[in-house]
């Protein structure tokens, strides 16, 4: 009965430990990918099952948890275009309306793939829980929960690279555990200013079958933003941030 | 009628062929040239669009009579409009000059017509990312509504057959002042507005001289955007408004909108022609949802109350006295009071939805059936009070990079003395083919 009672304690103590190592590690994962407020450049390719792609061109620039702003540069009948994201709130400017409009996560401004909770993605830690975490080989694997139902996907289960503490694979799944799409990062690359991370970003979907979209990443550098950059007013305005 | 569907089916034939420019996935590698992403201090863009559209008449339609009552069109008209929208910036430090201009070319029944206009020119300093200051041709696009905004007090009146096209501004001084809070309340900004009204000046926007101020608050609070809107001025009568919009689920977002304007004046032209006019206090209001299924249907869905519309009665009138002198010219020859019905309407009964309460409806499909960049959809107003409607089915593709292709036709349908019954036309397709560089 005592050994009981001590095994018990045991477990009961161990497993903060366990919770908080997940935690940590995903933080230590969402700074490794990005810095807290950065500028970036992206392309996304929409490949389709018979070879033919379409392809975006983005400016985002991310502050803190929860803001993040992405400008369309290319195609031409998308250039101009910007999304913003603040907290759980989300729009899309078209400069022809000359108004935003409120769009939701699973929706997506570019089709294929990739949805708007992809362009606009928050840190990890800042939408889901680490529920488990292991250790497999030369690999973690994180099972994530969604914090509130807001978030695009309710669970996610993660393998990173321990040495690196990169993610290399992560399958987005629905609450009864089905699987939406799977996220592969490859070649990591050195963007300078200490970000070494992958640059290739490559998803597939059991929904779409035969669809393939690629986010490639280019100068990825850290910079502060004023909060003021994250309001519907400055949407228009999103290019002057650009140098 | 037959040369213009000939043209339009071979025009979809052409550019909906798959396009041989998209280059096939070659191995693995992808290409990002840093040339893309190099930020240049100009930029200059815009669109080709060609239009063309077959009109089937409503030869017992009232404004059919005021439109074509000394010429014989047959049942069909055609038209071919082709629009150039260019736009162009340059950038250095703190200001940017922006300048988009429209230029159009119609054929009509009236043979051919262009017109270019200068829709937006403006002068922007931006000395901090929470202040900006713009000098020029600008427009605001005040309101959250979709089909019409009742607050958008310094815009010009949008179509809501489409309500997402580039429209002209006016001559503004205008400023944004925005501040971020941690918190509930995460934005304010505010953003004044001065509108001078003179001869050469803004003169569309009224024939009386002055220089008229308004002003937009905005707040973003518990996810709720919050518009405060006020004009005032000489040159049109007070009016306040105040809309919103926030999303009750990540799939579900309700809005609305609400103005008062002080001493409206509405026009009136009784069955026996003569013009007066009525002044009254008008509220205006709009509530909409939009709701995106699982399966990406997207349905927008509004309620709008026109406080400076016309009832059953007033409108009734005018169909009676333009019928009336309609009969009198094919008598008499005496066309007078049938130009001065065509003067009236501009602005007027001749506006989109003139009455007093409608509703709209659009559903649209993201790629049914998995047919890649094609969005099918369909639109609807009904006029509440005589129950006449419009409906508007259109598909859309955007398989081809930088074009656009849409084919949208139009049905009126309505009894004798009711809005969409008395419009010129019964029917109406045009296929729109526009190219983005």
């Amino acid at each position: 009965m005592i050994r009981l009672g001590i095994s018990f304690a045991v477990l009961v103590l161990a497993m903060p430990v366990f919770a908080l190592d997940g935690t940590q590690l995903l933080r230590q994962i969402d700074r490794n990918l990005n810095p807290e407020s950065f500028e970036m450049y992206r392309k996304l390719i929409n490949v389709e099952p018979d070879g033919r792609k379409k392809e975006f061109v983005l400016y985002s620039v991310k502050k803190g948890l929860d803001k993040v702003v992405a400008l369309f540069l290319a195609p031409a009948s998308e250039k101009g275009r910007s999304t913003l994201r603040l907290g759980e709130n989300m729009w899309l400017y078209i400069p022809n309306v000359g108004k935003p409009i409120r769009i939701t996560s699973l929706q997506s401004v570019v089709g294929g793939v990739f949805n708007n909770s992809d362009i606009l993605q928050l840190d990890y830690a800042a939408e889901y829980d680490a529920e488990k975490l292991e250790e497999t080989g030369s690999e973690y694997f994180l099972q994530l929960k969604a914090k509130n139902k807001t978030v695009a996907y309710d669970r996610l289960k993660m393998w990173a690279d321990k040495n690196k503490k990169l993610p290399t694979k992560i399958e987005c799944r629905t609450e009864a555990d089905m699987l939406i799409k799977t996220l592969y990062f490859k070649e990591t690359k050195d963007f300078g200013g200490g970000i070494v991370r992958p640059s290739v970003l490559e998803t597939d979907s059991p929904l779409y079958k035969g669809y393939k979209s690629i986010m490639i990443y280019a100068q990825i550098k850290k910079r502060d933003f004023k909060d003021e950059v994250f309001t519907l007013t400055f949407m228009p305005n999103i290019d002057s941030l650009r140098k | 009628m037959g040369q213009t569907i000939y043209w339009m089916i071979l025009w979809v034939v052409i550019l909906a062929i798959p396009n041989s420019g998209g280059a096939k996935e070659e191995g693995k590698e992808y290409k990002f040239d840093p040339s893309e992403i190099e930020k240049k201090p100009y930029h200059i863009g815009g669109y080709g669009e060609f239009r063309p559209v077959l009109n089937v008449l409503d030869q017992n339609a009232a404004l059919y009579k005021v439109k074509f009552y000394n010429r014989d069109e047959g049942k069909t008209t055609e038209e071919y409009n082709f629009k150039g929208l260019l736009e162009g910036s340059y950038e250095k430090d703190a200001a940017r000059l922006f300048m988009r201009f429209n230029y159009d070319w119609n054929h009509t029944y009236e043979g051919w017509s262009g017109e270019g206009k200068l829709y937006e020119g403006t002068l922007s300093l931006k000395p901090l990312s929470s202040v900006s200051l713009d000098l020029g041709k600008k427009t605001l696009k005040w309101g959250k509504g979709y089909a019409w905004n009742p607050v958008a007090f310094i815009d010009r009146p949008k179509d809501p057959e489409e309500p997402d096209l580039a429209l002209e501004g006016f001559w503004v001084g205008s400023g944004d002042f925005i501040k971020s809070f941690p918190g509930p309340l995460k934005t304010i900004s505010f953003t004044p507005v001065v509108l001078p009204v003179s001869e050469k000046v803004n003169d569309d926007f009224s024939q009386v001289e002055d220089i008229n101020v308004a002003g937009k608050l905005y707040f973003l609070l518990y996810d709720t955007d919050i518009d405060l809107i006020a004009f005032t001025g000489g040159s049109r009568t007070t009016r306040y408004g105040i809309d919103f919009s926030r999303n009750m689920t990540t799939n579900f977002e309700i809005h609305g909108e609400f103005a008062y304007i002080e001493d409206f004046q509405k026009k009136l032209v009784d069955a026996n022609g003569n013009v007066s006019s009525k002044n009254y206090d008008a509220v205006s209001y709009l509530l909409g949802i939009r709701y995106l299924t699982q399966t990406d249907t997207t349905f927008i869905f509004e309620y709008y109350r026109n406080g400076t519309g016309y009832t059953e009665n007033e409108i009734q009138d005018f169909y009676h006295f333009i019928d009336k002198e309609y009969d009198q010219y094919l008598l008499t020859g005496n066309d007078s009071l049938l130009k001065k019905a065509s003067n009236v309407m501009a602005g007027t009964y001749g506006r989109p939805n003139p009455m007093t309460d409608y509703l709209y409806l659009r559903v649209s499909q993201k790629e049914p059936f998995d047919i890649l960049y094609f969005t099918p959809a369909v639109s609807g107003i009904l006029n509440l009070r005589d129950q006449s409607f419009s409906i508007s089915p259109e598909a859309l593709y955007t398989g081809i990079t930088n074009l656009e292709l849409r084919l949208k036709a139009m049905f009126l349908v309505g009894k004798g003395d009711t809005e969409f019954g008395e419009k010129p036309n019964d029917f109406k397709i045009e296929f729109r083919a526009r190219y983005y560089f």
